[in-house]
């Protein structure tokens, strides 16, 4: 038998598959090893520093999430080398950064100053004021870039490429004015951007954040109750979060975001289109029906109680029924409702009324 | 989906979205993937990186065209003759799959004869496709061990639908692309829960669970369970039962569906609606049926309410409540169960968990699911025949579901209607990324509204240039039925000859000139090919760019 290849992890042999990088090998050991740049979904890029092991007879710590493992390497993710390395830069990403822990968090969680204070980070190093160019004014209504608390881990824009392909969103600018935009400083609009808010929900630090929610001054995203659910829209099915701020709206409840479930999440992979993730106005619009109607002799609809409309349609559909007999009756249900529904309407259709005229809109 | 079950036992993509990112050949037809399915797109790119090879098969040219290995832009409506002569390539240049045809299918000899008269140079002068890429094409497919077909409603939205559905499912068959991770035979969904709707019985002809209605034993079954007498055949399908509005249907209950908008050759249906002696609809906006309305009954949107939606790879997901419905609105199960208690039925006010449980009970390609499982292990995906059971990840692994695949010989038909003096160009309608269906949810949102406010037609520079329209210009679009209003968008995405439109905008609804007849089998309506014109109504006054499909916009990139 040909055993499988292995590394020695921190003193423990641990098998691997060919092609994983140290990363993937520790984070399946268990380790917890700090990453800033990494997404499993994107090419590993190696520059945010952060998730650097030692290895046996390097000269230098490597970033675990671009080195592939190799037969009997001996890696070590924690050391007093490896701590100080990351005190270190974890105050220098953090001088350079918004300080205050909470008002940086005015949307999304920041992974920056989370690790920054796991690992012991100094918050008092003197602040550097950041030469990136900040994007005023673009009017697209959904994404807002905040270059103050960027740390340019270019998750969002190789995601923009890598993932969904479009390419609208590059680091520009040189040196410390380094920043992201589109090409041409144009705004997202009129790029080839598509809205798929891909941008905001790799970001590590909020610097890509929803607009909405910030314009509307909603609540921050760790006081919202997070409900996972499948998306309304098309026929993939794509996992994601309704993020609810449960007092709003009399103790209705209102949705202020959607977010997308960590990668590796069935189905989606923890991505979404622009349906998915901002179409959702539509569930608290003035628009809304709120109370039955009902038909009035002079043409007119009237407001009616509950009990008065469903007595109505009951008798309405039984009275066809009574003079044409129940193939006169027509039953057509939505794939936009739920299964049970669904089972509930064919069954309304020919358990009660005796018909199998029912069927969904769109049968594909 | 109707080919799909006679074929191969289930209707349903064989395969799962998942393995999509590991296929070596992506044979996408019909399906404008980026923009209908963004985010199996996503997985289809994915592949591509990865050295994948994708043939598009598509009268337009589509955001996937752009990464695609070779673009087939067919004639609309020829689909057939592009599958055929496909399948021609594959018999007699002996790559078909014998082992797996001896085994697992029935009926190869009579598509083998029927595609003989195929050839692809034949299928050239018919198609617009050059013989060569079809031959190339058919050689990658055959020969490619994880090859994968995906398709939606291009090739459904046909009155011969049904018929391009066998062709692809023969092309299937006689390769052995069947029963294996990142094969198969996938129709694309829509909408989010049309799978789920048919899986629970929402269909003329099947019980929940896909069990005939015509079936003694299952309607046996259904008696007892529910204790009334049944109807034993099957009853109308959506198309007929339209057209049937204001004749022999007199009365209609509509369930989260605006179908002056969704259904074809709408004046037709206006007038049977204006006819109709009672009509209920249940919604969440006011829309254009509600004019029509009787009574009118407030439903919930899917942040409202528990339940389940099945996907198009059949995961069965939950659906969570995250906020009350506005006003009075209640969700849609508790009102239908309202009803039937009212109209005399016995029904029990439960709750979506226990309606589960009930519909399953009785459906045994479902049985093993349950809203506990699926808090538990998340989606689910049927068959799915017991508790212990995991799941099916990819359909007839060792075998067909139904015993043997079947092999089924379809000969060309012309579309409905082709084009005329009065009206020389072919119309189809589809989908844009930025809008859904009727577009009463996504125009009340910023960002589709602002990047598509309005409806327009795509047209050929060559054929606009002939009728003095230029980018932007206001113009008439007319067929025998209807005449609409909206803008032009010169564009090379449209073969000459031919325009397309988005079917979302209520004040230019394409649904006015499509054409009303459906497919024999599945009763979809042929929304893909019309003859239509185009004419100037009014030029542009200060041209600017005109915001319209996203995928020009990637084109001139
Ligand atoms: S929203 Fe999506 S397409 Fe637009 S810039 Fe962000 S990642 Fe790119
Ligand atoms: S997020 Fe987009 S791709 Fe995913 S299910 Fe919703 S509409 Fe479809
Ligand atoms: S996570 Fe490894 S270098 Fe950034």
């Amino acid at each position: 038998m040909i055993e499988s290849p292995s590394i020695l992890l921190d003193g423990n042999p641990v098998p691997y598959r060919p092609g994983e990088t140290l990363l993937e090998v520790a984070t399946r050991a268990g380790q917890d090893i700090p990453t800033l740049c990494h997404d499993p979904r994107l090419e590993p890029m190696g520059s945010c520093r952060t998730c650097l092991v030692e290895i046996e007879g390097w000269p230098r710590l490597a970033p675990s999430c671009a080195t592939l493992a190799e037969p009997d390497m001996q890696v070590t993710t924690a050391n007093p080398r490896i701590q100080r390395h990351r005190r270190l830069l974890f105050s220098l990403y953090l001088a350079d950064h918004p300080t205050e822990h909470e008002a940086c968090e005015d949307g999304a969680p920041c992974e920056l100053h989370h690790l920054a204070h796991r690992h012991n980070a100094d918050p008092n190093w003197p602040h550097m004021e950041p030469l990136r160019a900040d994007r005023p004014g673009d009017r697209n209504p959904y994404v807002e870039f905040r270059a103050d608390r960027c740390i340019l881990c270019a998750r969002c824009t190789r995601y923009c490429d890598e993932v969904e392909g479009v390419n609208a969103i590059t680091l520009t600018g040189r040196g410390s004015e380094t920043t992201i935009s589109t090409s041409d400083q144009i705004s997202l609009m009129d790029s080839s951007c598509e809205l798929c808010g891909g941008c905001i929900a790799v970001c590590p630090t909020g610097a890509m954040a929803e607009k909405m929610p910030l314009v509307a001054g909603a609540p921050p995203e760790r006081e919202l109750q997070k409900v996972r659910t499948t998306c309304n829209y098309c026929g993939v099915g794509c996992q994601l979060d309704l993020n609810v701020d449960p007092s709003a709206d009399e103790g209705r409840g209102r949705i202020v975001k959607v977010t997308s479930p960590p990668p590796g999440t069935i189905t989606g992979d923890g991505n979404l289109c622009v349906k998915g993730r901002f179409a959702y106005d539509f569930v608290h619009h003035p628009d809304r029906l709120t109370t039955p109607l009902v038909r009035q002799p002079d043409g007119s609809l009237a407001e009616a109680t509950w009990e008065e409309a469903i007595a109505r349609a009951a008798a309405g559909l039984m009275g066809v029924r009574e003079r044409h007999g129940s193939d006169a009756l027509g039953f057509v249900s939505s794939s936009r409702c739920t299964g049970e529904e669904n089972y509930l309407i064919q069954k309304l259709a020919r358990a009660v009324f005796g018909t199998n005229n029912v069927h969904s809109c769109a049968a594909t | 989906m109707a080919g799909l079950v006679t074929t191969f036992g289930a209707g349903a993509m064989t395969n799962s979205i998942q393995e999509i990112r590991e296929a070596d050949f992506l044979f996408v037809t019909g399906s404008n993937t980026t923009e209908a399915h963004p985010i199996i797109a996503m997985e289809m790119k994915r592949a591509v990186r990865r050295g994948a090879r994708l043939v598009v098969a598509d009268p337009r040219a589509i955001w996937l065209t752009t990464i695609a290995d070779r673009h087939l832009a067919l004639q609309p409506g020829t689909d057939v003759w592009l599958l055929n002569a496909m399948a021609h390539v594959i018999v007699t240049e002996n790559l078909v799959d014998h082992d797996f045809v001896a085994n697992h299918t029935e009926g190869f000899e009579t598509v083998r004869d029927a595609v003989q008269e195929y050839t692809p140079e034949k299928a050239e002068a018919i198609t617009g496709v050059r013989a060569e890429d079809i031959r190339k094409t058919a050689r990658e497919y055959a020969t490619t061990r994880k090859a994968g077909i995906y398709y939606t409603l291009g090739i459904t939205e046909h009155t011969h639908g049904t018929d391009n559905v066998y062709c692809l499912a023969n092309l299937v068959l006689m390769t052995g692309h069947l029963g294996h991770a990142s094969t198969g035979m996938n129709p694309l969904r829509g909408q989010n829960n049309v799978q789920g709707a048919n899986d629970a019985g929402a269909t003329p002809v099947f019980y929940p669970g896909y069990q005939r209605v015509d079936d003694p034993e299952v309607h046996a079954r259904y008696e007892a369970s529910w204790g009334v007498p049944l109807d034993p055949k099957p009853g109308l399908n959506l198309n007929q039962i339209i057209k049937e509005v204001g004749k022999t249907i007199h009365g209609l209950f509509v369930m989260g569906e605006d179908i002056v908008i969704s259904e074809p050759n709408v004046s037709k249906l206006e007038e049977g609606l204006n006819q109709i002696e009672f009509l209920v609809i249940q919604e969440i906006f006011l829309n254009e049926t509600a004019r029509f309305a009787d009574v009118i009954l407030p439903g919930a949107c899917f942040a409202e309410k528990e339940g389940v939606f099945t996907n198009s790879e059949r995961r069965v997901q939950r659906v969570r409540k995250a906020v009350d419905p506005p006003g009075q609105a209640r969700a849609d199960w508790e009102i239908l169960t309202a009803i039937a208690r009212a109209a005399g039925a016995d029904w029990k006010t439960s709750t979506p968990e226990a309606i589960y449980d009930e519909y399953v009970a009785d459906a045994p390609k479902l049985r093993g699911i349950s809203h506990a499982r699926i808090e538990k292990e998340g989606g689910l995906q049927w068959p799915c025949p017991d508790p212990g059971h995991p799941g099916t990840v990819y359909l007839h692994e060792g075998g067909i579901l139904r015993g043997k695949g079947l092999f089924t010989p379809v000969e060309y038909r012309p579309s409905h209607e082709s084009s005329t003096e009065t009206h020389p160009l072919v119309l189809s309608t589809g989908r844009t990324l930025y809008h859904y269906n009727a577009a009463t949810q996504t125009r009340r949102a910023p960002g589709p509204a602002a990047k598509q406010p309005e409806a327009f037609v795509e047209i050929h520079p060559a054929d606009a240039r002939s009728r003095e329209i230029t980018d932007g210009d206001r113009v008439a679009v007319t067929s025998k039925r209807g005449r609409i209003e909206c803008r032009a968008m010169v564009s090379r995405q449209v073969r000459r000859g031919c325009i397309w439109m988005p079917f979302h905008f209520a004040e230019a609804r394409a649904n006015l000139l499509t054409v009303d007849v459906g497919d024999t089998v599945t009763g979809t309506a042929e929304y893909k090919v019309c003859a239509a014109e185009v004419t100037l109504v009014q030029a542009l006054e200060n041209p600017v760019a005109f915001p319209g499909s996203f995928a020009s916009v990637q084109q001139d990139r």
